[in-house]
């Protein structure tokens, strides 16, 4: 009962008829030049607002609003807790699993542990256990503790072993860090890259204390805020790279209509997708050679749970059978092709792409 | 992008609201971030009679008043501000000048900044409070001004100022709004001439700099004190610590003590218990080493040396590092005076100063081999160093001006030196105090204040604060014996005497039985009631009366002063009474806890007179035992006052039949009974060693004939034993009725390694054994410590047995475990303190309580919430209570110590005026033997006194009696110490065979005790000397 309450005020399919969206799918799936309703590019973004550090009581905070008016509000609230080391207690000696669960909380002290960072995602009409918050929250959460890659080699400059890493105080305390979404509006569209931007930019401008005790002592801070440092480090020399600093992951919506890419679809342009994907991804921190890959990529979904799109329809259905008509719009069925997902991936992720301009976007949202 | 967020500059309504963020530090790890909106005004008046605008803002209270202005209109001019001036001090200024503010002479009018207040609360709590009482006084002007909420005045941090600068600024942006709105307002007619200057008093450079550039008046404090009358005295009242902070940059290079470890460091430590928290002790023999107790060891750890105790004072509480195992040592057996091993060290000298000099070393190094050789008594003990102090408790001290400090120009104007200040207390080190007027405080009793103890130096700075006196007067003496122990002597204030009964000395129970004063009174005016008590007592808080029942049993009574009647909690009387706790008894002085009015004459229980009482009224069989026991406020006429000596007499005297003197012999009876239950219950038999003084006025008399030794006559333990009894029936109701918050008071039983020491001393000098597994068993066995030729020797025993012992203490009943309410020394399972209210907060607490316990409602009917209170609040109560009341016991006895000085003086000078001072031959017993001396004990005078080397009388010596002569003798001897055996062996060097004498522990010596002079040093500074001349009866 409740998937069924779910879905009809998640989905939120635009009701427009079969020829309109047949209408629809030709137009997006014009060869080379899509004609999307709003006119805009494949690649354009809606115009969105965004400010951060809106709620002071919080380490950081961000909003964005998006133009068909869903916004989203972030708040990020850091802790300082104890590092509870498993290996102490432990017998560590028989079992196999044993063995690697110590090795792995061990590790823990120095390299941080993903469970340290906490998302709760709140959405009108939803309770928090229920699926989509907490897949979505999940979701984001996961690109956000996974953005290390194997680089600790060079990476140490900036954020070694990124943000779980850099949420180690010392080998015995952490940072534990509390992310708050709150969807303010109704979710009149897919909500997941709006909670992304709004989850990116709120964790640009959080603050943690300036730590004035060093080594393994327990911690002690400074009581001056303005003091207080950035959890994504700042570019502090001028001619430091920007696109060598650790950020925060973004995730973005991406759909592909016959041969087409079009990025930050509206509701009505999901509905006729033939994909719809997640892409979630971050700098680089391995780009300092000069690759042309300033983007990594952390993790593509099938962004969207099937009962969402029109085309979502189980294999079983009636209309698999039928002939197609011209003009009338029937549901796609079928996987995704190579071709269309390279070119997904390539549009998103190469030097100078769509990922960079959004990433070069947020950072220009003055953090004040 | 288009933002909601409230700009500053889009909208006006905006200016007024700002806000304050931090990061707060909570004490169970958290971090937070705090966001404190301020909503800025500017209604805040400026507080000055001179304005004429700030009277019709200012925020009225419900009765349309505001409250009244403060600063005056006609403030104090000096030289360089004829037209007068108010005063904006800086935080730093107040830190290093308070003790100029509470001067009398100086600092009217000033304005004291929010921001320099929380500031100051930052960085010194008690400076704090000190502003605070400033300010709350009406006499030195003093205004708090809200300038953080004033619109005007508020600062809004820049980016990158530090904090510091930012409340600089602040402090100069009020400066220049007070002048521009003094011109602006000041009333018409008045202008100009009387407009006063707004002078910032700051030391920092860049503020001084920068309030030139903003054209706003500041002087550093040295240089504004400097224009005033009187600036020597006032300046030497400038606090060192800035000084010295200000000089550690530059050359004065040498370290002299280790640094101590991050605020963070000791946190870790304390939590992984790698090091330990605690409060640091300095023992009273010698100075170079103190101890800490931590509640992880069973014994105290030692901290040994300058370098280890790193700049703690007694008292501080500190953190430890116990020291690797090859470092332990046994306790000192030497007696080490600071005076006396760095007598000659010029205070002036910084630079060739060692903090270990050769000679301290060398005595160090002398106590080391000891406890590597044979150990016997000290096996190697635990020593620990101080790594960080988390709470200094510096206070004021009283002491002297080393003369031999002062330097030959000591005399020459207002020469800036540095003296050395020995505190009366020699548990803390000498102060370095720079002043200007040496010459006149040297044979001074001073007043100083330790402003800082920086690495670089061996001593601790501090400066001076005020003289009470010439040394040796009995005001100067008083009063610093008052100040050493922190006793409130100052008069009762006015607000404090308006709580007493407007009748005043007319005050009388009311005659008609309607009156509400007798509402919930029993009228026990008929009984035949007595107050037996010390002669010429005036506060007689009980009285007692004995009489037949028809069934044969008898009805006790013990009357109480009803104090509680008087003293309505949470008045101003109430608060004062309960921050003095007690009355101290000194010599010659009583400080009263109430108001003279109530101790000796409304609450008192005067004979002839009815007097409002609290009545226990039991009913005991012949044997003393107990059939009922009954609580009551009551009216009693007590029949008369007996001293102890005359309620004696009237009980021995057979003549004497009437039915009064028959009720006190009831009395006797029972409290032979009572006292007899109560020892075969294991109380103690304990005994201090007290001597009363008479002071008589007969100025012709011996004065040593008025210190007495406290006789004991069976008066004495007839009261004492139903005081107990009433005081432990009480605890039980209030016990019974207030489970949690009953205030009862315990003595814990102390742990057996305290006995260690004495069960050894014992085992080894008189093959006595000790059994301190309990009360009982220990009553016992001290009683079997009987020495027959030594009639003495049992009080010895019992005296330092009783050292041995915790201290009683009081406590709120929900804060121990029932099991642990026990009161050792009187082997009673619960106890309070019921029977004195005049003299003593506890008292008057437990009678409310009581009476909340019977359901009395008193007058108003509000008697019966009055006993009631919140734990943490009687919690507070209670450790002040036990603080006071120690004190009052040091106090009392200090003021006997330096009364029998004093009758030791007068009568050597009666005596030097017929030939030489001879001094008064008495005998002595040895408590303690240390590697250079022994300490004796005189019971004569109820003083102990450590007997040096020079101050033992060799057979065949030729006496000499003066103190540098004898001085000279220390060089000569040599000594042979056996702490197995506890003697020691003085010789004379060359002359060992037929010049010597050996005493031993607890050995009775013929000791010669006289007032001396010390000379050469510490101008007319005296010292009880006790000279053995001779040993009696060595058992051995």
């Amino acid at each position: 009962m409740s998937s069924q309450r779910q879905a009809s005020s998640a989905a939120q399919v635009p009701h427009l008829s079969p020829a309109e969206l047949s209408y629809l799918y030709t137009s997006l799936a014009l060869p080379q030049n899509p004609i999307r309703p709003d006119g805009r590019s494949p690649t354009q973004f809606r115009p969105l607002s965004a400010e951060s550090n809106i709620l002071p009581g919080t380490n950081g905070s961000a909003r964005i609003g998006f133009a068909d008016g869903t916004q989203a509000i972030v708040g990020v609230k850091a802790e300082v807790e104890r590092t509870v080391l498993i290996s102490d207690t432990l017998d560590v000696d028989q079992d196999a699993e044993t063995v690697e669960g110590a090795e792995e909380s061990a590790s823990a002290a120095t390299g941080g542990h993903g469970s340290w960072v906490q998302m709760s995602i709140e959405i009108p009409g939803f309770r928090d256990d229920d699926a989509l918050p907490v897949f979505l929250a999940e979701m984001l959460r996961e690109s956000l503790v996974g953005s290390v890659g194997g680089n600790e080699d060079n990476g140490e400059r900036h954020m070694a072993g990124g943000l779980k890493g850099r949420l180690v105080i010392n080998k015995r305390w952490h940072w534990r860090l509390y992310i708050d979404v709150l969807l303010l509006s109704q979710p009149l569209s897919y909500p997941l890259p709006l909670l992304s931007l709004t989850t990116h930019l709120a964790l640009l401008s959080t603050k943690l204390p300036k730590l004035k005790s060093t080594g393994e002592e327990d911690p002690f801070f400074d009581d001056d805020w303005a003091a207080a440092e950035y959890l994504y480090p700042r570019s502090s020399t001028i001619n430091s790279n920007p696109s060598q600093q650790v950020r925060p992951p973004v995730t973005l919506l991406v759909i592909s209509v016959g041969e087409n890419v079009i990025f930050d679809p509206s509701r009505e342009e999901i509905a006729v997708a033939d994909a719809v994907l997640a892409i979630s991804f971050t700098r680089n921190s391995d780009s300092d050679t000069g690759t042309d890959e300033p983007l990594k990529l952390l993790l593509t979904q099938r962004g969207i749970a099937n009962s969402e799109t029109e085309n979502g329809n189980g294999p079983d259905s009636a209309a698999a059978a039928e002939e197609e008509t011209p003009g009338v719009w029937r549901p796609r069925r079928g996987g995704i092709k190579r071709s269309v997902l390279a070119e997904m991936m390539k549009t998103a992720l190469k030097k100078g792409g769509v990922g960079e301009e959004v990433l070069a976007g947020l950072e220009g949202v003055e953090v004040a | 992008m288009k933002s909601l967020r409230r700009e500053f500059s889009s909208n006006p309504e905006a200016a007024n609201v700002a806000s304050k963020v931090f990061v707060r530090s909570t004490k169970s790890g958290k971090v937070q971030k705090i966001v404190r909106e301020l909503y800025l005004r500017q209604d805040i008046p400026c507080s000055s009679k001179l304005c004429s605008h700030c009277p019709s803002i200012a925020p009225a209270d419900a009765n349309g008043n505001i409250t009244p202005f403060v600063l005056s209109d006609r403030p104090a001019g000096t030289k360089a501000f004829p037209r007068g001036h108010y005063l904006v001090p800086d935080t730093n200024a107040l830190l290093n000048g308070m003790d100029l503010c509470e001067h009398t002479g100086a600092f009217y009018d000033v304005i004291i900044l929010q921001t320099v207040l929380e500031e100051l609360r930052n960085q010194s709590l008690p400076l704090y409070n000190r502003l605070i009482a400033l300010i709350k006084t009406d006499e030195k002007r003093f205004y708090l001004f809200f300038n953080e909420f004033r619109l005007e005045t508020h600062v809004r941090r820049e980016p990158d100022e530090s904090i510091n600068d930012r409340n600089d600024r602040a402090v100069r942006a009020v400066a220049k709004w007070y002048d521009e709105h003094l011109k602006a307002t000041v009333k018409k007619g008045k202008k100009e001439k009387t407009i006063p200057a707004i002078v910032v008093i700051t030391d920092d450079k860049e503020n001084l700099r920068k309030a030139k550039e903003e054209n706003v008046t500041a002087l550093s404090l040295a240089s504004y004190v400097d224009g005033l009358e009187d600036s020597a005295k006032l300046l030497d009242m400038i606090s060192e610590a800035r000084e010295a902070r200000d000089a550690k940059g530059s050359v004065r290079g040498e370290l002299f003590y280790p640094e101590y470890y991050s605020m963070s460091k000791l946190q870790t430590g304390l939590r992984a218990g790698n090091l330990h928290q605690g409060i640091f002790n300095v023992s009273p023999y010698n100075y170079q080493e103190g101890s800490v107790n931590v509640p992880a060891f069973d014994k105290s750890l030692l901290i040994l040396g300058r370098d280890n105790s790193n700049r703690a004072i007694s008292g501080d509480t500190v953190v430890v590092e116990v020291l690797p195992k090859d470092q332990w040592k046994s306790p000192s057996t030497k007696i080490m005076d600071e005076e006396a091993v760095t007598r000659n060290e010029n205070a002036d000298a910084e630079d060739t100063e060692a903090v270990v000099t050769d000679r301290e070393r060398q005595a160090l190094q002398e106590e080391v081999k000891l406890a590597h050789g044979k150990n016997s008594e000290g096996k190697p003990q635990p020593t620990a160093r101080v790594v960080g102090v988390i709470k200094r408790n510096w206070r004021q001290y009283v002491g002297h001006v080393d003369s031999t400090s002062t330097g030959s120009l000591a005399a020459s104007g207002r020469r800036l030196q540095t003296v050395f200040v020995l505190p009366m207390d020699k548990k803390v080190p000498k102060i370095r105090l720079r002043t200007r007027q040496a010459g006149d405080l040297v044979g001074e009793r001073i007043l100083v204040t330790i402003d800082a103890w920086d690495r670089d130096s061996r001593y601790p700075s501090g400066h001076f604060i005020r003289s009470l006196g010439q040394l040796e007067t009995k005001e100067a003496e008083t009063e610093a014996l008052l100040l050493e122990h922190d006793v409130q002597y100052k008069p009762f204030s006015k607000a404090i005497l308006d709580c007493l009964p407007a009748e005043g000395h007319d005050w009388k129970v009311p005659a008609s039985k309607e009156d509400k004063g007798w509402k919930g009174r029993r009228d026990l005016r008929d009984l035949l009631i007595c107050s037996i008590d010390p002669p010429g007592c005036q506060d007689i808080d009980d009285a007692l009366h004995a009489r037949p029942l028809p069934n044969g049993n008898f009805e006790v009574g013990v009357h109480i002063a009803d104090v509680s009647h008087f003293v309505k909690p949470n008045n101003p009387m109430d608060v004062e009474a309960s921050v003095r706790g007690s009355t101290v008894y000194l010599v010659d002085k009583r400080i009263d806890m109430l108001p003279h009015l109530l101790g000796t004459d409304l609450c008192s229980l005067k004979p002839y007179v009815e007097r409002y009482a609290f009545s226990v009224i039991w009913e005991v069989t012949p044997d003393a035992e107990i059939v009922s026991s009954d609580f009551t406020k009551s009216v009693i006429r007590s029949r008369e006052a007996f001293s102890y000596e005359r309620a004696q007499l009237r009980i021995d005297d057979p003549s004497q039949t009437d039915e009064l003197t028959q009720s006190m012999r009831t009395l006797l009876k029972f409290s032979k009974i009572l006292r007899q239950k109560r020892y075969d219950a294991g109380a103690l038999n304990l005994a201090s060693p007290e001597v009363r003084i008479e002071a008589d006025a007969d100025e012709v008399g011996d004065p040593l004939a008025d210190v007495k030794t406290k006789a004991m006559l069976a008066t004495n333990s007839l009261v004492e034993e139903f005081m107990l009894l009433a005081n432990i029936t009480v605890a039980s109701k209030i016990y019974e009725s207030f489970s949690q918050i009953a205030l009862l008071r315990r003595h814990a039983t102390p742990p057996p390694q305290n006995f260690e020491d004495l069960i050894n001393q014992l085992s080894k000098k008189r093959n006595m054994r000790l059994d301190v597994s309990s009360s009982g068993a220990l009553a016992n066995s001290l009683d079997q410590c009987v020495d027959p030729k030594n009639p003495f020797f049992n009080t010895l025993v019992r005296i330092l047995a009783t050292r041995c012992m915790t201290s009683a203490e009081y406590f709120c009943a929900g804060a121990h475990a029932e099991s642990e309410f026990r009161h050792y020394g009187l082997a009673s399972p619960i106890y309070t303190h019921f029977t004195s209210p005049i003299r003593r907060y506890a008292d008057l607490l437990v009678h409310r309580q009581l009476a909340s316990a019977i359901g009395y409602e008193g007058e108003d009917g509000h008697a019966k919430v009055e006993g009631i209170s919140t734990r943490s609040k009687l919690e507070d109560i209670c450790r002040n209570i036990n603080y006071r009341h120690r004190n009052a016991q040091f106090a009392g006895r200090a003021s006997i110590e330096y009364y029998v000085g004093q009758a030791l003086k007068a009568r050597g000078e009666k005596m030097a005026a017929g030939g030489a001072d001879q001094g008064v031959n008495e005998e002595g017993y040895v408590m303690r033997v240390f590697e250079n001396g022994v300490v004796v004990f005189v019971p004569r005078f109820g003083i102990e006194g450590v007997v040096r080397l020079e101050d033992f009388m060799l057979p065949g010596e030729s006496s000499s009696w003066s103190v540098t002569e004898r001085r000279e003798l220390a060089a000569h001897r040599s000594t042979e110490f056996d702490p197995e055996e506890y003697t020691l062996r003085v010789e004379e060097k060359g002359h060992e065979a037929e010049r010597n004498v050996v005493v031993e522990l607890f050995q009775r010596v013929q000791v010669n005790v006289s007032s001396v002079k010390e000379e050469g040093r510490g101008a007319g500074k005296r010292r009880v000397r006790i000279l053995i001349t001779g040993t009696t009866d060595n058992t051995k």
